[in-house]
């Protein structure tokens, strides 16, 4: 049995337990309504865990139980002895279907004349039993059920179709176009038959709504045999039937198709108003009616839909009224019926009327068209997306007196939800939109800044490029003309303001850019004091609320300090054209001056990165251009003799990687020979002679980086000045970027240089080593592990441990800044390690402790600390103190 | 990780919806009435709320209430769930502040969907 069910079980006791006591306290206190209440929400409990299972004797029964329960705490029925007699008989029924579903699963079938005898008992003590219409809640649809059996469209399981739906879809039908409503039934083994249900239903075009029934018995998704297909699709579409029958040639007899008539979507929906509409009112539309006034009826509901509230069944009923004279001016009868209906606020049983066969009386008005959408995102998930998008709607068009004075939080729900939406369907650039819509409905209190956005939102972007994709898709009427066009107009307003505020652009003084870089820097540094004061606010005063009311302070504080940060950062952003643009001039002096011919391609100058790291870029590149033309590229006769074109090519391309900037230098010159570098470094006491036999050829090829290594036999005035690669890679690590080589003998050389987009904060790891505290810069750090002592291994006198099948050397902290002191482990003898990345080798620190991970602001060392090795520098902490920050690289 | 609160006084309907959200790598806890689920939602900002009408002490409308009104919290979508799908009960949960209704039983695909749409989540 799976947990569900046990928790059901027993839940389902204790509840059967609580009835009866309530009902035995009832007996000596029938006017309590406490007990009532109570008894009501057990059994109303009790059934709604029930309907999570498939055991429909048992929830037939507790639903009239529950519907007689409700009646008699809302007075309408009084309580009696005979009343609690029922009541008492039907949980005892439930109790023994409870220990039969324990011992085998599930309920026989034998239990349904009881249920149905029960059932009829509990609702003849209704007053009027057949008054209550309870819509069975899972339908299940079993082979010999629907799918087989011949139905008429009445007898359709309710939709529930949203009124401009089924408006679009009445039009259509009164235009001549079949509806046809079609279940579509797989096979449980469909799938080892090659067939794709999903596929299959995706390719019938023209659906105007869908839904998908999980005719499942398993109770929990884990439980459920994913191997056979429990679902049932039901759709509608206007597609020909000569096109559906070609795309279900495979499937007939899993598909049920029924032609639904154009009045079986004449459906007035809403809140049913108790009062009504006043009956002066309705006898004077009759009689403009009856004497085919259509124009004055037409105005007099009109007035009548201004004056009410949207959503009632009458507004809904008049709606329909106004859509019927414009679509069908002739159906007398129907209008006729329709009006009548507002008496009863019931939607008039069509199948009773003979359906006049109506002849097309309009064309098709160009209708907007609404919410299929074939493209990535799944159909599903785009009608979810739009009954969320008009809940939504709902909301923000409720009135205020129905739910109070409009609140923030409200607003602000609705927000994160629309939000959300538009991401999950992949319309991210709405974001921005929608937050500035919030934001101007917080300012205003009042739901109307986002209800024109989600208009214009779904007028404007949403369907032009659905109707673009899909012209030939059914026609959904969905909002009316008028406000298209209302729309388009203020669309175009927007666009006006957009050209002017896009040309208005300011130069400002690059000083007063780097100032602002720094006050935003001091300003992330105060703001981590909040965390500290919170914390002594509880730990040290011991007032909890205030502790925790910094702390939500903190969380605006933060927010605002980040996306200031993020916008200063953008001001501070620059092309890498403004180094790029210096090559062709240098390329074509150096290659004149050296006698060859290059030809220089750029890419990529587009890309952005923080102005500090394109200074710092500057150098290094045109130390590796120089490089390449010197060293790289041949003279045209090599190059010829090689089959080569005579003019190299040296390509400079800029790319962004996530939250890097990459340079790539790529010539296709004579390449590095990996045995000409290995004899330079072993000659120049570089590497010694076992390094030298066993070293491989990308190894080699790395110590171009090592420091004073420089390959050229003579020293030319262009790259040779004794100083190597060794510059330029630290040039580039001093900007926290890496850089890299790879090199192919006779196919040209690339060189690759990896940069942070920005250096204004840098996230640092707090460790504990020895008492002090220290950081270490979050993208060195690889991962985090604590080592038990058992699990560290000498080799060579060296501390090593085996991480995930690969050995890691391991490294004290203490030892590393000449500390006497060992390592302390912690209460398991596990020593925390931190694992970082230092020149493409995992190599662990051992530390004390770990603690969090913070953004500071790095200050380099300046004057005679400047020359220390083994850090990067110091921030400031929250709390004032300082943290000295590792630079693993230097210190290993 | 997606952190969820479930509120209901039915342990067997929180268990149902645990397992499916959970099964979805959500993160659940539980609520059993309005007053834990505003003592667990103002400690912890959870992304999604399924909440119950019906419960002792506080019901749902009660619980989302007294939270929209919260201003120092996340505001994040509510989805209210229940047996009761009139017209009426929906503008109340929507008037107190839920995003959403569904009708007991969930079925779990609907709300799973509906659940990444309110979490914005890309299928």
């Amino acid at each position: 049995m799976n947990n569900l069910l046990e928790q059901f079980l027993s839940e389902a006791r204790d509840f059967l337990q609580g009835i009866a006591e309530k009902l035995m306290q009832l007996e000596n206190d029938p006017n309590s309504t406490e007990l009532m209440v109570e008894l009501f929400r057990f059994v109303h409990t009790l059934k709604g865990n029930s309907g999570l299972f498939d055991f429909p004797e048992m929830t037939r029964v507790l639903h009239a139980s529950e519907d007689l329960m409700d009646a008699v705490r809302n007075g309408r029925v009084s309580y009696s002895q005979t009343l609690a007699d029922q009541l008492l008989e039907a949980m005892d029924f439930v109790s023994a279907l409870m220990d039969e579903i324990e011992l085998t699963g599930k309920t026989g079938s034998n239990h349904v004349g009881t249920s149905t005898e029960l059932t009829n008992a509990l609702r003849a003590l209704l007053n009027a039993p057949n008054a209550v219409h309870v819509p069975v809640a899972i339908e299940t649809y079993t082979e010999d059920g629907l799918a087989v059996k011949a139905i008429s469209w009445s007898e359709l399981p309710p939709m529930d179709l949203p009124e401009s739906t089924a408006m679009g879809l009445h039009r259509c039908a009164i235009d001549g176009e079949t509806v046809l409503w079609l279940q579509y039934t797989p096979e449980p083994e469909c799938f080892f038959k090659g067939e794709d249900p999903f596929f299959l239903i995706r390719q019938i075009p023209d659906v105007a709504w869908r839904h998908i029934i999980l005719n499942n018995t398993a109770s929990t998704l884990a439980e459920m045999d994913v191997f056979s297909s429990q679902l049932v699709f039901q759709l509608l579409t206007i597609a020909s039937a000569e096109e559906l029958d070609d795309l279900l040639r495979y499937v007939p007899d899993q598909i049920h198709r029924v032609k639904v008539p154009a009045l079986a979507f004449v459906k007035p929906s809403g809140n049913s108003d108790d009062v009504g509409l006043d009956e002066d009112f309705i006898i004077n539309i009759l009689e403009f009616f009856d004497n085919d006034e259509i124009e004055t009826l037409t105005n007099t509901i009109n007035t009548m839909l201004e004056l009410s509230s949207p959503d009632l069944w009458s507004s809904s009923a008049l709606r329909w009224v106004l859509h019927l004279i414009e679509t069908e001016p002739d159906n007398k009868p129907v209008q006729r019926t329709l009006l009548e209906a507002l008496r009863t606020q019931k939607t008039p049983d069509w199948s009773a009327l003979t359906l006049p066969d109506v002849e097309p009386t309009r064309n098709v008005v160009a209708s907007p068209v609404v919410s299929i959408n074939t493209s990535e995102v799944s159909d599903t998930l785009l009608v979810y997306f739009h009954e969320v998008i008009d809940a939504q709607k709902e909301i923000l068009s409720l009135p205020a007196t129905s739910g109070g004075a409009w609140s923030a939080g409200r607003l602000k729900a609705v927000g994160a939800t629309l939000i959300g939406c538009y991401r999950a369907v992949q319309r991210a650039n709405e974001v921005e939109h929608i937050e500035a819509a919030l934001q101007l409905a917080l300012t205003e209190n009042s739901p109307t800044p986002l209800l024109i956005w989600l208009d214009n939102s779904l007028l404007d972007t949403h369907e032009p490029v659905l109707v673009e994709e899909h012209e030939e898709h059914i026609v959904v009427n969905h909002l009316a003309a008028q406000t298209d066009a209302k729309s388009n107009r203020r669309s175009e307003e927007i666009g006006g303001a957009n050209i002017v505020a896009a040309s208005k652009t300011l130069k400002v003084d690059q000083d007063k850019i780097d100032r602002l870089m720094n006050l935003i820097g001091e300003m992330v540094v105060a703001k981590n004091a909040l965390p500290y004061l919170a914390n002594r606010a509880e730990t040290v005063f011991g007032v909890r609320e205030l502790s925790r009311e910094i702390k939500a302070q903190y969380a605006v504080i933060n927010r605002v300090a980040e996306e200031m940060q993020d916008t200063i950062m953008q001001v501070r952003m620059m092309p890498v054209s403004f180094i790029f643009q210096r090559f062709p001039r240098m390329v074509r002096d150096i290659s004149r001056k050296l006698g060859k011919e290059v030809e220089l391609v750029l890419e990529g100058e587009a890309t952005e990165a923080d102005k500090n790291i394109i200074e710092a870029l500057s150098d290094p590149l045109i130390h590796i251009v120089r490089n390449s033309l010197d060293h790289g590229l041949e003279m045209p006769e090599a190059r010829l003799a090689a089959g080569k074109f005579a003019t190299g090519k040296l390509l400079i391309r800029a790319s962004q990687e996530s939250d890097r900037v990459l340079i790539e230098i790529i010539d296709d010159g004579k390449g590095i020979d990996p045995d000409v570098i290995k004899q330079k470094a072993y000659e120049k006491g570089l590497i010694d002679e076992s390094t030298l036999e066993r070293i491989s050829d990308q190894d080699a090829v790395n110590l171009v980086f090592a420091a004073g290594f420089s390959t050229a036999d003579v020293i030319s005035d262009l790259s040779g000045r004794g100083v190597g690669m060794d510059v330029v890679r630290s040039a580039v690590e001093k900007v926290n970027g890496t850089v890299g080589i790879e090199s192919e003998r006779g196919k040209g050389t690339r060189l690759f240089l990896s940069l942070p987009l920005s250096m204004a904060v840098t996230n640092v790891m707090i460790i504990e080593s020895n008492t002090q505290i220290f950081g270490v810069p979050m993208d060195m750090v690889v991962e985090t592990v604590r080592v038990p002592r058992a699990h560290i291994r000498t080799i060579k006198q060296k501390q090593t441990t085996v991480l995930r099948g690969r050995i890691v050397p391991l490294l004290s902290l203490n030892d590393l800044l000449a500390k006497s002191e060992p390592q302390l482990p912690n209460e398991d003898d596990e020593f925390a390690t931190l694992i970082v990345r230092v020149h493409g080798e995992h190599v662990g620190i051992l530390v004390d402790d770990f603690r969090e991970t913070v953004d500071i602001i790095l200050k380099p060392m300046t004057g005679i600390l400047g020359g220390l090795p083994g850090y990067s520098g110091a921030a400031l902490l929250g709390d004032g103190s300082v943290l000295m920050v590792l630079n693993p690289r230097e210190l290993i | 990780m997606k952190h969820i609160l479930v509120i209901d006084d039915a342990a067997t309907v929180r268990l149902y919806h645990r397992n499916i959200l959970e099964t979805a790598g959500y993160s659940v806890d539980e609520a059993i009435n309005g007053i834990e689920a505003l003592e667990k939602a103002l400690v912890t900002s959870y992304d999604l709320y399924i909440v119950d009408v019906n419960m002792p002490k506080l019901d749902g409308y009660g619980f989302l209430k007294e939270f929209r009104r919260q201003e120092d919290v996340l505001q994040s979508p509510a989805i209210m769930v229940t047996t009761e799908a009139g017209n009426q009960d929906k503008i109340l949960g929507y008037a107190s502040g839920a995003n959403l209704y569904m009708t007991k039983p969930t079925k779990p695909n609907q709300l799973l969907s509906y659940v990444r749409l309110l979490l914005g989540e890309v299928a």
